[in-house]
């Protein structure tokens, strides 16, 4: 991997002897984008605003292309970040709240308006260069918040939740979008998220996280395939993994709704509870002596009231029932 | 409804006025004998002629307005952003004694005052006057602007932050412009406060030529043992009051947006 990358060594942040954050390690290479992915309160939204330099790191050292920019004030790391909110400021016009931060850094007025042109053309906002902020609509806000942070020539691009204010069919309209925008140039690009499908299709690998703890970091299908813990298999995928009690001791197993299919009579019967039909797919809960379970099937599949189900043996996933860590 | 209020609120102040235009024998003519013939200006005539003129009056409270909004504002905006920021005990504490301040009664202070004005030399100085008055605002300042600073998302500030901006750039590019109606509305109250502020200035100010509106009209009102100049008074009042009018009707909007503003967010 390359080392132009971004690099968190160690970092960890206490407030008042409780950790947001412990001693989390992480590298994102160059050109990366690598997802935070976690419930509310994880700590993701933490680790973004010690790298962004926001708030001070505890212990631990976060480098960017080599450099140790642990103790840099946020305005001189070359971070740009997309906040959740977009933070545009509102009595500035589209134009005015790109241009404040290079007016402040003393950017010349001609390579200024160059340079605001060209952002303003990238993201085709040539027509609203004059609206305020309150005068645009949510994409169109995310479109001012993406152009302000791309306008700094940044060495990292961080976001935080960027879609989370924007409707689901917008979202999935900007992604590939936002990715041809942001990935592949040389910077490194962090992406906090709760939503997983937002995660799974915008970046290359994921770094799951709970209670301020790094839990996994991978590509979405070794997260999916290979979780490293029960809360991994049970965060990533959706319908969510069936978690029934094992046969030995101590131990739960694993089986994804989409690998559970009906079996001819001897295999485990199961009685239909309730199904959602999805057009391609259908989910259905099913009622079964090891419990309650749910089964992903194509749409089309007609299913008797009471019918035996089975998986195959290579798909259980199996976790210790106390610490949740995986068993090989 | 509407009218009555309306009427019970501006009735003095019409009175005052009617007042005012009346020729100064008409008040102590009995009633039931003729009244004499419709307003006259007599009344403004006297005060704008006497000596000093009452414009200056006028003018002197203006300057110690001023002042005393400048003074008051520019050590307000960075407590309240301060405290603001300032989270836990110690920011608590300093509110609460904020708070303490602003209900102190100042009729306790007059005599200090009175004794720090003798002996620094403050005496007969009108922008010394904005001294005291800008300490008696700041706490009710500082708590409204506090309030408008926290009504601000936060990531705006983090975003300047990122940009590169240091503290007095964000203050002036972002904040400030950002709190401008509480700005305004807090600015006015206390030009209000040092618009009508009387006891300071009755002790403080000696010299007649420097006297404050509230002053100059106590003046007006005991200048003879005898008899009280109700049309003079009148009409003083009237004059004294048609600046700040005019001031609330330029800035009413704001005022009650930035008051509403700080009530909603406390």
């Amino acid at each position: 991997m390359s080392t132009d990358g971004l690099v968190l060594d160690g970092v960890s942040r206490r407030v008042g002897g409780r950790f947001l954050l412990r001693r989390l390690n992480l590298r994102v290479g160059a050109g990366e984008c690598l997802a935070l992915l976690g419930p509310s309160g994880c700590g993701k939204s933490t680790t973004l605003r010690l790298v962004a330099g926001l708030d001070p790191v505890s212990e631990g050292r976060i480098l960017l292309g080599e450099r140790d920019i642990t103790g840099l004030p946020a305005g001189r790391r070359q971070v740009a970040m997309v906040f959740q909110s977009y933070a545009l400021y509102p009595h500035l016009s589209v134009e005015g709240n790109l241009a404040l931060g290079l007016r402040v850094r003393g950017v010349e007025a001609a390579e200024r308006q160059r340079r605001i042109a060209a952002v303003l053309e990238l993201l085709q906002l040539q027509e609203l260069r004059e609206r305020r902020p309150a005068e645009l609509s949510g994409g169109q806000r995310q479109r001012v918040a993406l152009a302000r942070a791309l306008l700094r020539q940044p060495r990292l691009v961080l976001l935080d939740e960027p879609m989370s204010n924007l409707d689901a069919q917008l979202r999935e309209e900007l992604r590939p979008e936002l990715r041809r925008l942001l990935v592949g140039a040389e910077q490194p690009v962090l992406y906090v998220t709760h939503d997983q499908q937002e995660a799974l299709g915008m970046a290359d690998r994921i770094a799951v996280m709970e209670q301020g703890r790094l839990q996994q970091v991978g590509t979405p299908r070794q997260l999916y395939d290979d979780p490293a813990n029960r809360f991994v298999a049970e965060f990533i995928g959706r319908p969510a993994i069936n978690l029934l009690a094992a046969d030995e001791p101590r131990q739960v197993v694993g089986v994804r709704p989409e690998h559970v299919r009906p079996e001819p009579a001897g295999a485990l019967p199961a009685r239909v509870e309730r199904r959602e039909w999805w057009g391609h797919q259908q989910l259905v809960w099913l009622e079964t002596p090891r419990g309650r379970m749910r089964m992903l099937t194509p749409g089309d599949a007609s299913l008797r009231e009471s019918l035996h189900i089975g998986w195959s043996p290579e798909r259980e996933l199996r976790f210790a029932a106390d610490s949740g860590e995986r068993i090989p | 409804m509407r009218i009555l209020l309306l009427l019970w609120s501006l009735g003095p102040m019409l009175w005052q006025l009617h007042t005012s235009l009346q020729p100064p024998e008409s008040l102590v003519t009995p009633a039931g004998a003729p009244e004499s013939a419709g307003w006259t200006l007599a009344n403004y005539r006297l005060i704008l002629s006497a000596d000093p003129p009452f414009w200056r009056y006028l003018l002197n409270s203006t300057v110690v307005g001023a002042a005393t909004t400048v003074l008051t504002l520019a050590i307000a905006v960075p407590c309240a952003y301060a405290l603001q920021r300032r989270r836990g005990i110690v920011g608590m504490a300093a509110t609460l004694l904020l708070l303490a301040a602003a209900l102190f009664p100042t009729v306790l202070l007059f005599l200090a005052l009175l004794e720090l004005a003798r002996g620094m030399g403050f005496a007969n100085h009108l922008l010394a006057l904005g001294l005291p008055y800008a300490a008696l605002c700041l706490p009710l300042a500082v708590l409204l602007l506090r309030a408008a600073f926290a009504d601000l998302p936060p990531e705006l500030e983090d975003a300047a932050r990122l940009e590169g901006l240091n503290l007095a750039q964000r203050l002036r590019h972002v904040l400030m412009p950002l709190i401008a109606p509480p700005l305004a509305s807090t600015a006015i109250l206390v030009f209000l406060f040092s618009w009508n502020e009387y006891p300071i200035a009755l002790t403080w100010i000696s010299r007649n030529d420097l006297l404050t509106l509230p002053t100059a009209m106590a003046r007006i009102a005991g200048s003879s043992v005898y008899t009280v100049p109700y049309g003079a008074l009148a009409a003083a009042t009237v004059v004294g009051s048609v600046p700040l009018l005019l001031l609330m009707l330029v800035f009413q909007r704001r005022i009650v947006a930035g008051l509403t503003q700080g009530a909603i967010k406390g």
